[in-house]
């Protein structure tokens, strides 16, 4: 029998157990400012579910800098004994889906600290590439330098994208 | 005085009393005053009456009280007056006044329904059973037409345990009720079916209850058809039939019953006891593994066949069932199989399948090696969370703290992990690091009450009341003061741990308070059943009626009361021992200059001597002898209803604290114990204290008998005992002449047991 993997919502009842989930996984840590935004972001910011238990979560934003709209990904991960699983797939299918709906996004973007190989591996199957390298990006961690993985849309229709069916 | 009224004020004196009955309370005074401003008439009983049962149904109770008492003085013979004061004082729950005057209004109106109605009602609240027949007889007698009046007399009789007449009355009112009796609208079929239904079921428990359990089986057999909730009637006939040693028919009717529910534990007993199947056999089993097969869904039987058997047979058929829990994710697997924990051997077992499972999911991803498919992911972390509760369940707390914390770091947002590790810590008696843990997990989903309560449970164990106040204040009533919110919802578990918890930090006025609270809440209840009376008899739910009423008496059994009363008692020993005086008097015996140790010692010698004296006046009243115990436990009685609050007053916990009687309190909260909870060797340890402070030796030497009935071993009754015996050494040769001797006859015999 296969795990349902399910996606929930973000509220003021579970964001604790957001926080606890993107200390546990991720090696930067997030201010009290960042999980206000995350409770505003409706569908950008999901819980992850794994046979009912909390495993992983995604959280996004609108972002217009550099004359463009596109979606940034500010977090998106899973505990390490579900890795994969098909978790990340997802939500990572249910982001571009939002943006597919939308219409209206140039293109989806993240950060990816270099030697992320796993990470740069399982979104350059689903088409994003990376486009720059940012030196010193992070603060605190080694190594400090960011690869710039892209995903270019074209507005008004699915062409150039993915087949993305849930 | 009597007098009558002309024309016109009667008229206006029958539409006050209509006024009232609809509630229209100012008309009503407003044609009182209308009577009573005329100088002939100010003094009319009934309408003074009427105009005081309009003011007190206003809440102005001293005024209502007042003017009805003055009616009823201007015409000692009207019935109407006595009905109006019995009222009166049922509002005020002065139940056995009202019987009074509902008599006395009956002397002058024999056949007034409405009075013997109200009069049957208080008389059934306050169980006077055989007022109740009697009255019952009467409605019966001059309303036969009524449905109310069967039942309500049938019923009289069941509780007087006269099944014989009970039943001939019920039985007689089907048949003639019921014989001809044709509705004609569906929905009054349907309640005409249920309520012959029920009649029915009533009748077989009637007799049932009277030990004919042979007429009470043929009753059902013969109205099975008529019978709606098939349920009830199953599982009835079912007890019957293995009552009467009807096996066959007995284990067809639990077969019946599992094809309705295959996960009713009580079916498989039944049908265990149809088979004649003792315990620990492999027939069990085989029954068991039938029904599996019948029933693949049913979890129960393959639960149940886990606790006949043993060794590797155990193993056998734990192994896939567990294996199915964890793949499942169920949390309450733990809470499933503790009740084998009994069986070494078994736990034995179990942990080595769980520990076995593990490894084989740390090394391979599967429950076992040969396994094609990957166990989820969870199973690993629902295993380790099982050996937590496992370890923590034998008491290896060290073991289990190991387990959650691997579980946790697999998982960390998963709460119940939390939970269960704040448990652990609860058990070994670290109330901090629990609520630590159980706070956390709270935090992580604010949404769950449960985690909520829990937590705030947790920190008043850990003498944090305020902050539990706080954190139960998340889910009370918006605006409302937490702590009031929950005294009305009557939240009982809340009061209780309060009141333990002010004890624990000696904040006695506080515990005191609950206590009260708690007492309150009980009453209440007791008064809730007033209102079923007539409803229950209308709606024809005569078994559930019957069985609220016996509830009812015994409702102070229950383990909340029993805390509470232990509290309190405790509490006001406590009190006794150590007054503590009011600021006034403080001051003036400060300016005494007398240092505290000083104060102490001429307190001391102030209670002693007013001890003293009461000794003196006690041992001239005890010269009657044995008869003391009755009339000792009946004067203590009066003097604690005497001092009964009200249920209005307002609880003070500083006006609670210097209590002028606080054994007289204590005993209050002590009668019922003593007849409802008299297996708990507590209440005759609490007996004996309040007595011994009382100087009682016959009911100090009653509480050590019961006490040494129930718990002989026990540490605290055997250190009383010998203190009594000690001071009894001393005090037997100056006790009065029956009475000593009769000490010493009691003493030796104790001695030997």
């Amino acid at each position: 029998m296969r795990p349902r993997i399910e996606l929930g919502e973000v509220t003021v009842h579970n964001i604790r157990q957001l926080k606890r989930l993107n200390t546990v996984v991720f090696p930067v840590s997030y201010n009290d400012k960042f999980y206000k935004d995350v409770l505003q972001a409706g569908e950008l910011a999901r819980l992850a579910y794994y046979n009912d238990v909390v495993v992983g979560g995604v959280c996004c934003r609108i972002d217009t800098t550099e004359g463009q709209r596109r979606l940034y990904i500010m977090t998106l991960g899973c505990l390490a004994p579900y890795r994969r699983c098909g978790i990340g797939t997802v939500m990572l299918k249910h982001v571009l889906n939002y943006v597919e709906k939308d219409g209206n996004f140039d293109a989806l973007y993240l950060h990816v600290q270099i030697n992320n190989d796993s990470a740069i591996a399982f979104y350059q199957k689903f088409g994003f590439n990376i486009v720059e390298t940012k030196t010193s990006y992070y603060k605190r961690i080694e190594p400090a330098d960011a690869h710039v993985l892209q995903k270019n849309l074209v507005k008004g229709g699915s062409k150039g994208s993915k087949a993305v069916v849930g | 005085m009597k007098v009558q009224l002309p024309p016109k004020e009667n008229a206006l004196y029958k539409r006050i009393v209509k006024c009232y009955e609809h509630k229209l309370y100012k008309n009503g005074l407003k044609f009182a005053k209308q009577i009573l401003s005329q100088p002939q008439f100010a003094d009319h009983a009934e309408t003074l009456a009427m105009k005081g049962l309009i003011l007190n149904a206003l809440g102005r109770r001293a005024e209502a009280t007042d003017l009805v008492r003055r009616g009823l003085k201007n015409n000692l013979g009207s019935s109407t007056c006595w009905h109006v004061y019995g009222l009166i004082q049922r509002s005020e729950k002065k139940y056995d006044e009202v019987i009074k005057c509902f008599r006395n209004a009956l002397k002058w109106d024999p056949s007034n329904l409405q009075i013997l109605r109200e009069l049957s009602l208080v008389q059934i609240h306050t169980r006077d059973l055989i007022g109740f027949r009697d009255t019952r007889h009467q409605l019966f007698k001059i309303k036969p037409t009524q449905r109310a009046s069967w039942l309500g007399f049938a019923i009289s009789y069941h509780l007087l345990q006269d099944y014989e007449m009970a039943y001939k009355i019920a039985e007689a009112f089907t048949k003639s009720c019921y014989r001809d009796f044709q509705p004609e609208k569906r929905d009054a079929m349907a309640t005409f079916e249920y309520e012959k239904s029920e009649l029915y079921l009533y009748q077989s428990m009637i007799l049932h209850e009277s030990g004919d359990v042979g007429a009470a089986r043929k009753h059902m057999l013969d109205h099975s058809t008529e019978i709606t909730d098939k349920i009830t009637y199953y599982e009835t006939v079912g007890k019957y039939h293995l009552e009467l040693e009807e096996y066959g028919q007995a284990e067809s009717v639990y077969r019946k019953l599992i094809s309705f529910n295959p996960d009713n534990r009580f079916y498989y007993d039944g049908l265990m006891k149809s088979l004649r199947i003792e315990d620990g056999t492999t027939e069990k089993v085989n029954v068991y593994k039938e029904i599996q097969v019948m029933y693949p869904k049913a979890g129960l039987a393959k639960r149940l066949a886990l606790e006949c058997v043993d060794g590797e047979e155990f193993e056998a058929l734990l192994e896939p069932y567990v294996i199915n829990a964890i793949f499942r994710g169920a949390v309450t697997l733990f809470t499933d199989l503790e009740p084998l924990y009994k069986n070494p051997q078994k736990v034995e077992i179990i942990e080595n399948l769980m520990i076995y499972l593990i490894d084989n999911m740390e090394r391979f991803g599967k429950f076992e090696e040969r396994d094609v498919e990957r166990a989820p992911v969870t199973s690993l972390l629902w295993s380790y969370y099982y050996l937590a509760k496992h370890y923590d369940r034998l008491g290896q707390t060290k073991t289990a703290l190991k387990y959650i914390d691997i579980a946790i770091e697999h998982t960390p947002t998963l709460n119940d992990l939390y939970i269960c590790k704040s448990k652990i810590y609860k058990h070994a008696g670290d109330y901090p690091a629990a609520v630590e843990c159980m706070n956390e997990a709270r935090d992580m989903d604010t949404a769950d009450r449960y985690i909520n309560s829990k937590c705030a449970k947790y920190m008043m164990r850990a003498n944090l009341v305020d902050d539990a106040t706080e954190i139960l204040g998340k889910f009370t009533r918006e605006g409302a003061n937490p702590i009031d919110n929950l005294n009305e919802m009557q939240c009982m578990w809340f009061l209780t741990e309060a009141a333990a918890a002010y004890q624990r930090q000696g904040r006695w006025g506080e515990a005191l308070k609950k206590c009260l609270e708690i007492e309150r809440h009980f009453n209440d209840i007791l008064d809730d059943q007033y209102d079923f009376h007539t409803y229950c008899i209308r709606k024809m739910t005569l078994r559930s009626y019957v069985k609220l009423l016996r509830l009812e008496d015994v409702l102070h059994a229950h383990p909340f009361y029993f805390k509470a009363a232990q509290i309190a008692i405790n509490v006001y020993l406590y009190l006794y021992d150590n007054p503590l005086k009011s600021q006034s008097d403080e001051e003036q015996l400060n300016t005494e200059n007398l240092s505290p140790a000083e104060l102490k010692k001429l307190r001391n010698k102030q209670r002693k001597a007013k001890k003293k004296a009461e000794l003196e006046q006690q041992s001239a009243a005890a010269i009657a002898g044995k008869k003391d115990h009755h009339q000792k436990s009946k004067q203590s009685s009066e003097e604690g209803d005497s001092h009964t609050p009200s249920s209005t007053d307002e609880l003070v916990p500083e006006k609670l604290v210097v209590e002028p009687n606080p054994l007289e309190q204590a005993i209050r909260f002590l009668k019922p114990l003593q007849s409802l909870a008299a297996q708990k060797v507590e209440t005759h340890i609490m007996a004996y204290e309040i007595y011994s402070r009382r100087d009682k030796p016959l009911l100090m030497l009653r509480s050590i008998r019961r006490a040494l009935k129930v718990d002989s071993e026990n540490d605290v009754v055997q250190k009383l005992f010998a203190s009594f015996k000690e001071a009894m050494a001393v005090k037997v040769t100056s006790l009065p002449e029956p009475l000593s001797e009769f000490m010493c006859q009691e003493l030796d015999k104790l001695g030997v047991a």
